[in-house]
């Protein structure tokens, strides 16, 4: 079921900071589902007893599609293409697949193992993944006649400027290549202090990595705590593992003395707060500070590592969708851009979800045009956001579910008990001040099925038989393979008793067109 | 939910009772744990008409109307009927309303349970004569609108304890259950069946008509009534061993009255005086059932 709308239930189960849960309707009883515990649990169980997916897959095409960068945008991409008929080659300039998974987020987050195991299961779907093969802009000419399509997966590779003195010369190292080194296996022991510059993911990947080969790091950020992009759950492990923060500093200049390296640091005062709540800050005239530390490591906001990346400018794009732009120009293959390079939120859900509405709106385009996308992409969407569903795209039997998005009001919570929500073992935090080893730890299958028995199964029949227990007009019928239940329209009264007594809100009671 | 209970049913669709039928809810339930072996007696009450008249029925067992006071009279002879038959296998039901419980059957329940006559008396309380119009029985609660407790002369009685009546008989088994409790009442009804003697259960049944609240909140309401300590689930064996069976979360009563129409004319202040009475039976079914010292 997972794989049919995400090949990379492996790593998402571990890296995706599960907004999924925020907005679970059993938060609002006790604690909400740990769906990222029981997706990783899952695509570890499937993984232990080699259990190959059944998926749903659509007679072979004839066009051939080229994805540049195999990173979870590419590789998305990719997969549900090969899913949908197409065969495709995807491009990768480094030696191993995985973009950032591979080569940015540090081990113990992601375990190599982990990654390979879903990026095997897409090279099973005839994904043919060519590596070490650097991609120049020339290639979108040559594609023509080769590919009928190219997807643009390369990524934000390069870390930004911060313009600050010093940046020119080696004093400030680069966070990204930081952790690429660390992922290429090399041990970098480190000494004294690294102060790490920025308030994103990376910025706190780097700082975790940096007391893990023996440093002490402090994160220096512009805002506050609460304003950082990075997820708040891997600042909180940071700073349980000894990473010392300092909010509202920004560098203003670096100077040496051959051993160590002194920052000039500006401090920052908030004069309100933008639409998005982020603290708006001002230099606070006169209020410098200086630090002392062993190396400076920048990791601020990454962009493409080259400027052919970027979709171009306005006018020539053909359609601008939630996470993909295309381009159909009058000659060579059509274009679709994905990953990091479309996506507002850089992480590696919507890197697959662009890689998937690229997916479709390349079939469709294929087969009806640009005009035929945006109303084919509206009857595969899922909930109220943009997320789309390849299992209804491919007329599965989702399509059939009602659309409606149940709300906690409407689950009736006399049918469950209050449970709490597992609590994922993890290392020590001295175990894992000294070792890459991954934090979080395996959860038994006991763990996994009681936790998804905690699920509300919101406006999905489960079977539970409350509408047949109750009914006082024996109106209900269960069909005989048990899966079904049916209303017996001839003998019901109409009470509503059973739409009520559903747990989930799966039935509905709506008046008889006369 | 599953029930202990195979899938047969012993109950046709297509009968008369009103949409969101407790009392349907609880016959569905409570044959479903006797089983086919079963012979139903019925004084005069809302199931003498969603049983049908002759030769229709709703139900897949034998039936025997019977007149209103005669329920525990009638139920010893038809078990004397099938004691000289040799016939220990079928079990006998004495099926009334509170009505025909609590007022008008009392003394031949009464004698019947003096006797310890082998049967199962179910007395499904919807509070009121409901199949003649809502009129007030004792087994209508305190502060409730019924016809002939209109405005406001509602019912300014509390209602009578039958199940402490019945356990003044000191008979094997007596208990309380709940349609919106399947589970325990299906128990009860098994367990029941399988004791020798008089068995007596005392079966909330809600009444969306006369009690004016909507069909579908039938059961939603008598979980209320679980929750909210005014009709706990207990059973006493022997006339004084209590069990509590359910603990129930004690909502406010208020939640459970202002949910129906029967109850809306009452003030903060009667309610607040409700609440008190309540806590006062609760407490002592605590302390009967060893939970309080």
């Amino acid at each position: 079921m997972i794989l049919q709308e995400n090949p990379f239930p492996g790593v998402c189960g571990r890296v995706c900071p599960h907004p999924c849960e925020g907005v679970c309707n059993r938060r609002e009883f006790d604690e909400a589902i740990a769906i990222h515990s029981i997706e990783r649990f899952l695509a570890e169980t499937a993984g232990r007893y080699d259990l190959k997916p059944i998926l749903t897959r659509l007679a072979a095409k004839k066009q051939r599609i080229a994805i540049v960068g195999a990173g979870p945008a590419g590789l998305s991409a990719a997969y549900f293409l090969a899913l949908l008929g197409y065969s495709c080659d995807v491009f990768e300039a480094m030696p191993e697949p995985g973009g950032v998974l591979r080569w940015g987020i540090p081990v113990y987050r992601l375990p190599l193992a982990a990654l390979r195991s879903d990026i095997a299961n897409i090279e099973a779907q005839n994904v043919r993944i060519l590596t070490g093969q650097k991609i120049g802009s020339e290639f979108l000419q040559d594609a023509a006649g080769r590919y009928d399509a190219v997807f643009m997966g390369c990524g934000h590779s390069r870390t930004v400027k911060l313009g600050v003195p010093g940046e020119k010369t080696n004093a400030i190292e680069n966070g990204l290549q930081f952790l690429g080194q660390l992922r290429q296996g090399n041990t970098i022991p480190l000494l004294g202090v690294s102060a790490v510059i920025g308030g994103g993911n990376t910025a706190i990947d780097v700082a975790r990595s940096v007391i893990r080969c023996g440093g002490k790091a402090v994160i220096l950020y512009r805002r506050r705590r609460r304003d950082m992009p990075a997820f708040e759950e891997e600042v909180q492990m940071g700073i349980e593992e000894g990473v010392e923060l300092r909010e509202l500093v920004t560098p203003l200049g670096i100077t040496t003395d051959g051993a160590q390296y002194t920052l000039t640091l500006q401090e920052m005062k908030i004069s309100g707060e933008d639409s998005r709540g982020r603290a708006n800050i001002l230099p606070d005239e006169g209020k410098t500070r200086e630090l002392r530390v062993e190396r400076v490591f920048k990791a601020t906001g990454a962009e493409p590592a080259e400027d052919w990346y970027n979709p171009p400018d306005k006018t020539k794009v053909s359609l601008t969708l939630s996470h993909t732009i295309l381009i159909s120009p009058e000659s060579g293959p059509a274009l679709a851009f994905g990953g990091d390079l479309t996506n507002e939120t850089k992480s590696v859900a919507h890197a697959v979800a662009s890689g998937k509405q690229a997916a479709m709106a390349l079939d469709i385009f294929f087969h009806g045009g640009m005009e035929a996308i945006v109303p084919k992409l509206a009857e595969c969407r899922v909930g109220q956001g943009p997320s789309l569903s390849m299992e209804m795209y491919m007329e599965g039997s989702r399509r059939l579910r009602n659309t409606h998005v149940v709300s906690y009001e409407e689950i009736n919570t006399d049918h469950f008990q209050f449970q709490p929500r597992i609590t994922r073992p993890r290392l020590l935090k001295e175990e894992r001040r000294t070792s890459f080893k991954e934090i979080d730890l395996k959860i038994s299958t006991n763990l996994a099925i009681r936790e998804a028995e905690r699920c509300f199964n919101c406006g999905i029949c489960n079977q539970c038989d409350n509408c047949y227990m109750f009914c006082p007009d024996i109106a209900v019928i269960r069909e005989k393979n048990n899966n079904e239940r049916h209303i017996n329209y001839d003998y019901c009264k109409g009470c509503g008793l059973c739409v009520v007594e559903c747990p989930r809100n799966a039935m509905t009671l709506r008046e008889e067109d006369i | 939910m599953e029930l202990d209970t195979k899938d047969d049913e012993y109950m046709y669709s297509g009968h008369v009772g009103c949409p969101g039928c407790g009392a349907a809810i609880a016959m569905r339930f409570t044959l479903k744990a006797l089983g086919a072996k079963t012979i139903v007696v019925l004084p005069a009450c809302c199931w003498s008409i969603i049983a049908g008249p002759y030769p229709q029925s709703t139900l897949k067992v034998p039936v025997i109307h019977s007149a209103f006071e005669t329920g525990g009279a009638v139920a010893s002879g038809v078990r004397a009927a099938l004691d000289v038959k040799g016939d220990t296998e079928t079990t006998v039901v004495t099926w009334a309303g509170d009505g025909g419980t609590f007022d008008i059957g009392f003394q031949a329940l009464s004698g019947a349970v003096e006797r310890n006559e082998d049967f199962i008396y179910v007395c499904y309380d919807n509070e009121a004569y409901m199949n003649t119009g809502v009129q007030r029985s004792s087994s209508t609660p305190y502060g409730a609108w019924t016809t002939t407790t209109p405005g406001q002369d509602w019912k300014k009685m509390r209602k009578k304890n039958i199940v402490e009546a019945l356990v003044a008989h000191r008979i094997p088994y007596a208990a309380t259950a709940n349609i919106a409790f399947p589970e325990d009442l299906v128990r009860k009804v098994q367990k029941a069946k399988a004791l020798k003697g008089s068995k007596f259960i005392h079966v909330y049944a809600s009444c969306p008509t006369g009690w004016r609240i909507p069909s579908e909140m039938s059961v939603k309401i008598a979980r209320m009534a679980v929750q909210t300590n005014i009709f706990p689930l207990y059973e006493v064996e022997n006339g004084n061993k209590y069990t509590i069976n359910y603990k129930p979360k004690e909502y406010l009563v208020r939640e459970y009255f202002k949910l129906q129409g029967r109850f809306r004319h009452l003030t903060d202040r009667d309610l607040d005086q409700i609440q008190e009475m309540v806590n006062e039976d609760w407490e002592v079914l605590l302390r009967k059932a060893a939970e309080r010292v």
